[in-house]
């Protein structure tokens, strides 16, 4: 797809994850992002392999897969791999491209440059994180 | 010195002691003897008011008594609008304080407060054994024994009402050179001084206020930022009256506000160097002038108690109490006065209850003596019954009206419960925590509250099956009144559940 | 307590424990020490308006539909996830004994967290090891 940073920043906008972010901090993180394209039935990411870097889905489908459960499907401007991201332990599920499956993929290292430049980044990611620990525990309840 | 055979209270045994005579004493003891319960009451002080014999230094007091309202003064309803009176039910005992001043302001001066608390005891009967100090506690079986300087006392329950005004300043390097906020002097001794004042809260800003003419320099300063009240909508922060500092400073006048922790004093010759550290970016930042005063707060003067069991926490060393005012640790030693602002309650949004306040005070006070003497003398309160189809109107007119729910908001409810018998009676004022956190009978609540965008409402608690799982909010009305249609409407429909 | 002890009270704390002393020294001033009785609930499960806490002695449980889940001691800290997620607390907060806690306003722990960055990333790491924990126990 070959996108410009222009238009990365365009995606990123939409995300919830950087929602607020003023547009320097934006820019930044569209420029250290890179596109990636994956083809059907891919793992993007596998369970149990340590992670290094946080995606969003940008084109496709992707299925989030832990154990043989399925646990959910991404479509574009959804995001994973953050947690990986804060503790570098293995990835919980597996995430594989059903269709054709463009992301753009940020390293940790960035992520982590990022967030530590802006509080507003790390304040939306620990809401991320929140909600899915609300979701796991209700899972878990039912 | 009263000639010995005129002070009340000689030492001896006792139900209850109240050691005491400032707001909280006197309204405790008041509360006392209406209830039948006999007691004494011993104060350190020659004469009733309490801390309000001293303080404030300067300006009147931040709590306004308004002569002229809708109700009138002798009401129950005018209580709201009366911050400084202590609380009776006989109607020529109410409103005291807007008889004494002298209607230049409805702030009350120190002096008129002193007097307005002097003038409550005379009226109802409330005497004090004064010159009385209170030096040690101990225990004796059930009783607690109370060492004074007169002899010792012995009581089932103690009311200690002595508040929070012991000068606490940290053991900063260099302290010797800084007075604390107690010891101010006349204002023309600081003309021309540059002052250091410590500590960004009321009192600090009272200091400021009243030396801002005298004062060729004045540097506020202490680790955090100042807040004001207008912004937390509540009492915490700086009040409105003593807003002209932080103007000052904001125009670059001479005052000036600095976030930063005081690490040391200095002297040099006539100088003081005050060595601080800044909170921004944590530079030092040396100040030279000539006096320091440390507005740096107060804690409870509780002697011995500690070693009784009673706990306590905080910087100003307040003890850890239940709803009722009762100490955790050692039952049988009550609170009364500005230490009931060590019960937090619900506290919802942050926004603190005005415990430390007479306003508050006054109405905790007789809360807990009421608790206090159904456990300890079986008094039972009153609890008349309520028919089913008065329920919502007596909330509503509770809400739009009550004293007690208006001057605590979130803190004190009215109550109304249906006990097993299938009787709905009336609970009377209630401690709110103590409401939404005691398992018993299906009951309902009602409380005023403010939320984080000033909006104030009524707030209602159901209980159903022992337990409160909801907080509902009616409707806000431009003018507070919440007797409307709709209002009953929606309160109908939350306490349903539990008349039918 | 004089604020010098609270201070090192939040020095102790693994929260803080990225704070040089002045930061604390303001922290100590952000938050308002309060105290509670056994039994009283801290955090109520359905109620509007509730705060963040970090504890500074005495234990809490967190109890879900009367169920005891959890048990919190000195240093642990609770009420940022509803406060995050802008929803009242899904659970109860009891104290256990006497409680003594710093209390910060609801409305003002994002403010807190964006101004103090490192208290953040421990609250981010206790989020994301709280949701591994989760994920443990489902599998």
């Amino acid at each position: 797809m070959a996108l410009t940073t222009d238009e990365k920043m365009a995606w990123l906008e939409h995300v919830e994850l950087f929602q607020g972010l003023p547009p320097d901090a934006l820019r930044r993180v569209a420029e250290r992002s890179g596109e990636i394209e994956f083809p059907a039935a891919h793992h993007i990411v596998t369970q149990g392999i340590i992670g290094n870097g946080l995606y969003i889905v940008i084109a496709g489908r992707a299925r989030v897969v832990k154990g043989d459960q399925v646990a959910a499907e991404l479509g574009p401007g959804e995001f994973f791999g953050e947690l990986s991201v804060i503790d570098q332990m293995p990835r919980l599920a597996s995430v594989i491209a059903q269709e054709p499956t463009t992301c753009l993929a940020l390293a940790s290292w960035d992520l982590i440059a990022e967030i530590e430049r802006d509080p507003k980044l790390a304040l939306n990611l620990l809401r991320a994180l929140a909600l899915r620990l609300r979701a796991a525990r209700d899972e878990h309840r039912h | 010195m009263t000639p010995e055979v005129e002070r009340p209270f000689p030492p001896g045994d006792y139900p209850v002691v109240v050691v005491g005579s400032g707001p909280g004493g006197i309204q405790a003891a008041y509360s006392l003897s209406r209830l039948g319960i006999e007691h004494a009451v011993i104060s350190a002080d020659p004469s009733p008011g309490g801390m309000f014999r001293r303080f404030p230094f300067f300006q009147r007091l931040l709590s306004w008594t308004k002569p002229h309202v809708l109700y009138d003064q002798r009401t129950r309803e005018y209580e709201w609008y009366d911050w400084n009176s202590l609380i009776a039910v006989e109607p020529e005992n109410r409103a005291v304080m807007p008889g004494l001043m002298d209607g230049t302001s409805e702030f009350p001066s120190r002096p008129e407060m002193e007097l307005g608390i002097r003038t409550f005891a005379e009226r109802t009967g409330v005497r004090v054994r004064h010159d009385t100090r209170w030096e040690g506690t101990a225990r004796d079986g059930d009783r607690f024994v109370l060492h004074t300087s007169d002899g010792d006392y012995r009581a089932q329950a103690v009311i200690f009402a002595v508040g929070v005004a012991e000068p606490w300043m940290p053991e900063t390097p260099g302290h010797q050179h800084v007075a604390h906020y107690v010891d101010t002097r006349a204002p023309e001794s600081y003309e021309g001084k540059r002052l250091f004042i410590i500590g960004k809260q009321n009192s600090g800003f009272e200091l400021a206020s009243g030396l801002l003419h005298q004062a060729s320099r004045i540097i506020l300063a202490s680790p955090r930022p100042a807040t004001l009240s207008v912004n937390t909508h509540s009492l915490a922060g700086v009040r409105a009256r003593y807003v002209q500092p932080w103007e000052d400073s904001n125009l670059g006048g001479g005052v000036f506000i600095l976030n930063a922790s005081i690490e040391r004093v200095d002297r040099h010759g006539s100088s003081l160097t005050v060595h601080t550290r800044r909170s921004d970016n944590g530079d030092p930042f040396p100040a030279e002038v000539d006096e320091v005063i440390a507005a740096t707060g107060f804690q409870c003067p509780l002697l011995d108690l500690p070693d009784l069991g009673v706990n306590v926490f905080g910087q100003s060393r307040l003890p850890t109490m239940t709803n009722h005012f009762e100490s955790v640790g050692a039952p049988g030693i009550y609170f009364a006065g500005t230490i009931g602002q060590g019960v937090a309650g619900l506290k919802k949004y942050g926004i603190p209850a005005n415990s430390g306040a007479v306003h508050g005070a006054r109405y905790n006070a007789r809360l807990m003596v009421q608790r206090l003497v159904e456990a300890r003398f079986g008094v039972k309160r009153e609890r008349p019954p309520v028919k089913t189809a008065e329920v919502v109107d007596l909330l509503l007119n509770e809400a739009t009206t009550a004293p007690e729910l208006w001057n605590q908001k979130s803190y004190l409810a009215r109550a109304v419960t249906r006990d097993d018998d299938g009787t709905i009676r009336d609970d009377g004022i209630v401690s709110l925590a103590d409401f939404v956190d005691s398992a018993g009978p299906d009951a309902v609540a009602i409380t005023v509250e403010t939320d984080d965008t000033g909006d104030i409402h009524p707030a209602v608690y159901v209980r159903r099956h022992g337990r409160v799982d909801s907080d509902a909010r009616l409707d806000s009305s431009p003018l507070h009144d919440y007797r409307t249609t709709g209002h009953r409407k929606a309160l109908q429909a939350l306490v349903a559940p539990i008349l039918t | 307590m004089n604020s010098e002890e609270v201070v090192d009270e939040l020095a102790s704390l693994s929260l803080f424990a990225d704070l040089q002393r002045p930061q604390l020294r303001a922290v100590a001033h952000i938050f308002s020490e309060e105290s509670f009785p056994p039994g009283q609930r801290i955090l109520r499960q359905g109620f509007q308006g509730s705060g963040f806490y970090v504890i500074l002695e005495g234990d809490v449980t967190v109890r879900i539909d009367g169920e005891d889940r959890a048990k919190l001691s000195k240093g642990d800290f609770f009420g940022e996830m509803s406060l995050l997620l802008g929803e009242p607390p899904v659970a109860d907060v009891v104290a256990i004994g006497e409680l003594h806690v710093l209390h910060l306003a609801g409305p003002d722990l994002k403010g807190f967290l964006e101004r103090y960055p490192p208290v953040m990333f421990r609250m981010l790491q206790s989020v994301a090891r709280r949701l591994r924990n989760a994920n443990r126990l489902r599998s």
